[in-house]
């Protein structure tokens, strides 16, 4: 059996040094990742954290940092106790330039059989990269309602 | 063996409306869907087609579903690039209003395992899909090189 895993592809009419920005800036994060600050030192190994209005909601390292090509970390749920009991799950973000485009490759792998997280994260990626997209090409912040994704205690 | 699926979720900022209407009209179709058209007259039954601007033979289908602007459903059978040996697959589109934005579901199911047009349309939908996006928020769409160099292999059906 495959292992689970969740891919989502965009293309983004930007440059990869602005995504890239868009991907590692807290201030940026903040106007479309439900006002969540993305921390790091942004060198191999230092820590990684999600602050989402003031709660450390994810944890991890920095496995690679390839400014512009390649990002990743490793993502650690820590709201909840189930979450908090599973193993580091992996995120890495690969960016590739075609003309005027953007296409960004999503991948986020290494889920424990039956994770608790992987229907949440499957839910909340989209609608993260959709508002990424719509804020790099038109300077516009989505407001889509957390209750919307339908993700288990995210109101 | 499962059989293959595409699923794929985007969020638009525009109204239900105008995301069904961008799906099921020929001239918007041709502005995001890299110059190829869609085609139907929309009735359950009635054939579908998806003119495409770099082959000679096009992707045809019937129209399974139509519920503007909830849902829309249609068969699909390519016939160029080695696909036409392949049994139809299917389209379905679902559209749900939240806030301001419409959430776009898109399922491409009914493929033989080993399906070559599972791998094409798996490469071709999100570019498709991002721009559509992009062309209802901002009225631009995405030009990807490999289309204006005529090498479509990396791109939608």
């Amino acid at each position: 059996m495959r292992k689970p895993e969740f891919v989502y592809v965009t293309y983004i009419e930007t440059t990869p040094e602005k995504l890239w920005e868009a991907l590692t800036s807290s201030e940026f994060s903040k106007r479309y990742w439900f006002n969540t600050e993305v921390k790091s030192e942004w060198k191999i190994g230092s820590p990684f954290a999600l602050v989402m209005d003031g709660t450390t909601t994810d944890v991890g390292e920095i496995l690679e940092f390839d400014r512009p090509r390649r990002l990743s970390y490793t993502f650690h749920h820590v709201l909840s106790e189930a979450a908090r009991k599973e193993r580091p799950t992996k995120v890495v973000f690969v960016l590739e330039p075609h003309g005027k485009l953007v296409k960004l490759t999503l991948t986020h792998e290494d889920f424990e059989d039956g994770s608790v997280i992987l229907d949440g994260i499957s839910k909340g990626w989209p609608a993260i990269l959709a508002g990424l997209k719509t804020l790099l090409e038109s300077g516009t912040a989505l407001a889509i309602p957390p209750v919307a994704l339908g993700i288990e205690g995210f109101q | 063996m499962s059989k293959p699926e595409f699923v794929y979720v985007i969020y638009i900022a525009s109204t239900a409306e105008k995301v069904f209407k961008a799906l099921t009209d020929e001239r918007m179709s041709e502005q995001y869907w890299v110059g190829n058209r869609v085609v139907s007259d929309w009735k359950i039954g009635a054939p579908f087609a998806l003119k495409l601007k770099r082959e000679e033979k096009d992707v045809t289908g019937k129209v399974l579903e139509f519920d503007p602007p909830r849902r829309l459903a249609y068969s699909f059978r390519a016939a160029h690039a080695g696909m036409e040996a392949e049994p139809p697959s299917r389209v379905t589109f679902e559209l749900e209003p939240q806030k301001d934005q419409v959430k776009l579901t898109i399922v491409h199911d009914k493929f033989e395992p080993g399906s070559k047009a599972f791998e094409s349309v798996s490469r071709g939908w999100p570019l498709v899909l991002s721009s559509l996006k992009s062309y209802l928020e901002t009225g631009k769409v995405l030009h990807a090189p490999w289309y204006e160099t005529g090498n479509a292999q990396q791109g939608a059906a």
